[in-house]
């Protein structure tokens, strides 16, 4: 009998996924299983046993009835969009040809996929159900209560992997065929996760715990997010709290919220299977070629800056190259999200202009990474033409530092006058210092940004591994900014506006540093 | 002789109104056991063509039969009897040559047992049985093609799609290429449906050609019928007669205009 087709796209997915540990891939399984065994009966207990009153007055409490829903819908959309990031960032039409020229299903192919992910994806979801079910398990839940709170997780989180893999799918369609397409996909990766960060933020910082004490508001979350299946598998987790053991008090509210729940994922199922047609096509689905228009002021007062000669058409060159991918205005996009959530939640209550600074310090490298920190993206082969003109490495490096100012400098300078506006005690000088320092460390974190990301290149053409060189080189930015602010805050007592100059001496000699042995790699590149 | 690719106004259009015409009404025969060849400049309809026969996407209007089997109303059975080198697959390079095979092999119903003997005596073939178990994406431009062909292979169908078979190789790899077609052509007695622009692999290759542009064929026969209905000299000339082409003196006009000009 011939092995089912979705079995064997489960298997080649779950193949390619263990690629990186092909030495334990026989007993990876077992060695999970056994893993998350002991994380299930002895970690997650063992953790909860040290906060259990802390967790029973939490289930117990009117904050529960609203909070709970709020942590199911975070990990619902979180598990939607992870497929969709993923394929995003990575998308290849050819392997969707080597399907349609053999005899399966698409539904087959869709089902496969997914079913290939789900043991990665499970040992998430375990870890989940395993802390919620230890810490309400204090509560004295019976073996039925704890068996439904497990199927409610389960079921939960792969109906909203089953959106994430059908939309992931039907994006891989619309986007992949194109080099603008696949732009777009990028961008869009990029700032898909901004929602979840935006209600994290107002869970930490912005005061939503608080809020969510009222009766009144937190009635009305309720309500709101009672319309998401993410919340009735978590208002019935709830209830069990509150009438532990004693499920016949509950019976109504336990069938039609588990029932509505698995009608949900079968509803899921079945519209995903008829949406796999859509889902696995190579036909063409735009046919605009992007032209580029003459230039216009803006480009012109960039060649004008660049001395208008051979360097500012080189410059302009660069900045068009930039300006023209999404992905890179998504970069930006994001930070900027990042930055604005930041202010809006954890920078309420200054009073003076040291906070939105200090804020700066850690946002700020960031920008300065994401603007400049791509410049092997396009392999070795887009630098060795500039290794091959007169002077070519040394004209690249200035005209990208000069493209990274143009666009980090007014966005940061924006940033700053915005924030230190909203300081009430603050007079106009001391602001405009304050401004003036921020410009002139932002330039130096663009350069120092710039020389990290020469001396340690990305060539690879995966997103994901781009994304990964690009953390590193912030988190480098970052902890220089953050580690020179507060070491010499603390150790030399200087006061912020000190401090700062200090800093910025140091971050522009780390800078000129950096973009020197840059400069010299780039060089070298073989 | 017995015709076992037959399209009938085979057409695809895209865009408002089908404006664009990637495919226009393509009437084409192809025998038992011969190497057709599909000749035609980069977006002339080569691969959409091939992509129509293959049932990987649908005709605007018109038809066709693949062995027999209609491509609108019997698609699983046409892919059962056809294997596709696509222009530009999406290889899985996470796996090894072995597990691709394995997986395509799967793909096709191949049965496991004689799965396993056909994988080791392709990788013979093409020489890479000692390679099995390295991942692909070690493995050269080459080696790549030589396992997408051995895919394609891999549940022995009657009738080959090979779209640009040799554009990305090496001379070497592209010799070992063409020695294959022919072995398989000559010695399988497979039918082989070649699309490119390499015309001299066309010609080498080849017992008809057909050659495609703006998605209007517009010459068949053999190469020799070809260039005498063009009253040229190589398949080179007949090819740049029947499409067009850019005279040397076009592309040089930029210099005779700035010398005029200073």
């Amino acid at each position: 009998m011939a092995i089912r087709k979705w079995l064997v796209v489960a298997k080649n997915e779950y193949r390619i996924r263990v690629n990186s540990i092909r030495g334990i891939r026989p007993y990876f399984p077992y060695l999970v299983t056994g893993l998350l065994a002991v994380y299930v009966a002895f970690i997650a207990p063992a953790f909860v046993s040290l906060f259990v009153d802390d967790f029973i007055a939490f289930f117990l409490s009117q904050f529960a009835l609203a909070m709970v829903p709020i942590i199911m819908f975070l990990f619902f959309f979180y598990l939607i969009i992870l497929p969709i990031t993923y394929t995003l960032q990575g998308m290849q039409a050819g392997r969707v040809e080597i399907f349609l020229a053999a005899p399966i299903k698409p539904s087959d192919i869709l089902l496969g996929e997914f079913l290939g992910v789900t043991p990665f994806y499970a040992i998430a979801i375990t870890v989940v159900a395993g802390f919620f079910t230890a810490a309400l398990s204090p509560l004295g839940l019976d073996v039925l209560q704890m068996a439904i709170t497990v199927i409610i997780f389960v079921v939960t989180f792969l109906s909203a992997l089953w959106i994430g893999t059908v939309i992931a799918a039907l994006a891989r369609t619309k986007f992949a065929e194109s080099a603008r397409g696949r732009d777009i996909g990028r961008a869009l990766s990029l700032v898909l996760a901004l929602p979840m960060v935006a209600v994290m933020y107002a869970i930490i910082g912005g005061g939503l715990p608080e809020a969510l004490a009222n009766p009144g508001t937190s009635g009305t979350v309720k309500a709101i997010l009672g319309l998401l299946p993410s919340s009735w598998g978590a208002e019935l987790v709830v209830s069990f709290a509150f009438n532990p053991g004693n499920i016949g008090a509950i019976g109504f509210e336990t069938f039609t919220r588990l029932s509505g729940l698995v009608a949900f994922f079968v509803a899921v199922l079945w519209l995903g299977t008829k949406a796999a047609n859509r889902a696995y096509s190579i036909e063409p689905t735009t046919f605009i070629a992007s032209r580029a228009k003459p230039d216009g002021y803006f480009y012109r007062a960039v060649r004008y800056l660049g001395g208008g000669g051979s360097f500012g058409t080189l410059l302009v060159s660069v900045f068009k190259n930039y300006g023209r991918r999404l992905e890179n205005l998504s970069r930006i996009a994001y930070i900027l999200g990042i930055i604005i959530m930041v202010n809006v939640f954890f920078v309420r209550d200054f009073t003076d202009p040291e906070g939105p600074l200090i804020m700066a310090q850690f946002l700020f490298p960031f920008l300065a990474v994401f603007i400049v920190g791509q410049v092997a993206m396009h392999g070795k082969e887009s630098l060795f033409i500039y290794k091959k003109t007169p002077n070519g490495v040394g004209r690249f490096v200035k005209a990208k530092l000069i493209q990274g100012w143009l666009v980090a400098v007014p966005i940061a300078t924006a940033i700053t006058v915005i924030s230190l506006i909203r300081v009430p005690q603050a007079s106009l000088i001391p602001l405009l210092a304050y401004v003036v320092i921020i410009i002139l460390l932002v330039a130096a974190n663009v350069a120092l940004a710039l020389g990290l990301a020469l001396l340690n290149p990305q060539f690879s053409e995966s997103a994901r591994a781009q994304m990964s060189g690009l953390m590193v080189n912030a988190n480098i930015a970052m902890f220089a900014s953050i580690g020179v602010f507060i070491g010499s805050l603390i150790a030399l007592d200087l006061g912020i506006f000190s401090t700062l100059l200090l800093q910025n001496t140091v971050i522009w000699l780390l800078a000129i540093i950096f973009l020197y042995l840059g400069k010299r790699k780039l060089g070298r590149i073989e | 002789m017995k015709v076992v690719i037959h399209s009938d106004k085979l057409s695809k259009y895209y865009g408002k109104g089908g404006e664009i015409k990637a495919v226009d009404e393509l009437d084409l025969e192809v025998y038992e056991g011969e190497t057709f060849g599909l000749l035609g400049p980069n977006g002339a309809g080569k691969t959409t063509t091939v992509r129509l026969l293959n049932c990987i996407i649908k005709p605007t209007k018109g038809t066709a039969t693949v062995s027999g089997f209609d491509i609108l109303e019997e698609d699983t059975k046409v892919k059962r009897v056809t294997g596709l080198l696509a222009e530009s697959p999406g290889l899985y390079e996470k796996l090894s040559a072995y597990e691709f095979l394995e997986f395509m092999g799967a793909l096709y119903d191949v049965p496991s047992n004689i799965l396993t003997e056909r994988i080791d005596d392709l990788l013979k073939l093409f020489e890479l049985h000692d390679r099995r178990d390295y991942l692909l994406e070690g493995y050269s431009r080459g080696m790549k093609q030589k396992i997408l062909i051995a895919s394609a292979l891999i549940h022995d169908p009657p009738i080959l799609f090979l779209d640009e078979p040799t554009s990305m190789l090496d001379p070497r790899a592209a010799l070992m290429v063409k020695d294959l077609i022919k072995k398989l052509a000559e010695s399988a007695g497979k039918t082989i449906f070649i699309c490119s622009h390499i015309l001299p692999v066309v010609e080498e290759l080849c017992d008809r050609i057909g050659i495609i542009n703006q998605g209007r064929l517009i010459a068949l026969g053999t190469v020799d019928e070809i260039i005498a209905q063009t009253k040229t000299k190589t398949l080179e000339e007949a090819f740049i007669a029947i499409t067009g082409g850019v005279e040397e003196k076009e592309l040089l006009a930029w210099r005779e205009q700035k010398s005029g000009d200073s």
